[in-house]
């Protein structure tokens, strides 16, 4: 499990048959510091995360392959949208609000 | 599911059962700030992909990665760890 921020949403309407009910979206994993690394990763979402949502992510197989059937071949599914992070003493760092489509950068 | 462009494919005359039907593709991971740049570049380091839905060169497409990847092939045990699980229209970061 890890913490992601979603950059947004993608289309395909080429995908394998287990993933024809699924909502794609592209998110960052987010360091201990809250800053986004590594390489944009496509994430199923069933809990309704909007571009600018922090979120738990699972890497496990096994949901997908339990609702969507056996031969799914998705792993990345989020388990919920984080509302604040808590850190060693500090102050409780609320998660960033979800931008609307009208404050997207074009 | 990172993703990737596909550069090419794979022709194996020797090569395992349990790959006979899947098309191997040559795929380039590509890093946020190239999928952002929307510049066609990848940036990653290349990996080979069984693909069933024959996508073409230069499209981006989503790459299952690990032992998920063989689920498709399910019930038979392949040994297949990318996996292209979907081809992309649109993208909207």
């Amino acid at each position: 499990m890890f913490i992601a921020r979603i950059d947004g949403t993608l289309t395909a309407t080429v995908r394998h048959d287990t993933l024809q009910s699924c909502r794609f979206l592209v998110g960052q994993r987010l360091d201990a510091d809250g800053v986004a690394s590594g390489e944009p990763l496509v994430i199923l979402d069933r809990m309704g995360a909007r571009r600018g949502s922090i979120v738990i992510v699972s890497t496990d197989g096994d949901i997908p392959r339990k609702l969507l059937g056996n031969t799914c071949p998705a792993r990345l599914t989020v388990l919920g949208l984080v509302d604040e992070i808590h850190k060693g003493g500090q102050a409780p760092t609320p998660a960033a609000a979800p931008q609307g489509r009208q404050e997207a950068q074009p | 599911m990172r993703l990737g462009y596909v550069r090419g494919t794979v022709v194996l005359s020797v090569a395992a059962p349990a790959l006979r039907g899947s098309k191997l593709l040559v795929v380039e991971p590509v890093t946020m700030e190239n999928l952002a740049a929307r510049n066609g570049k990848g940036g990653g380091k290349s990996l080979v992909v069984a693909s069933q839905l024959s996508p073409a060169q230069g499209q981006l497409i989503g790459i299952s990665e690990g032992r998920e990847a063989a689920n498709p092939y399910h019930p038979k045990d392949t040994p297949v760890d990318a996996y292209c699980a979907l081809i992309v229209d649109t993208y909207d970061i």
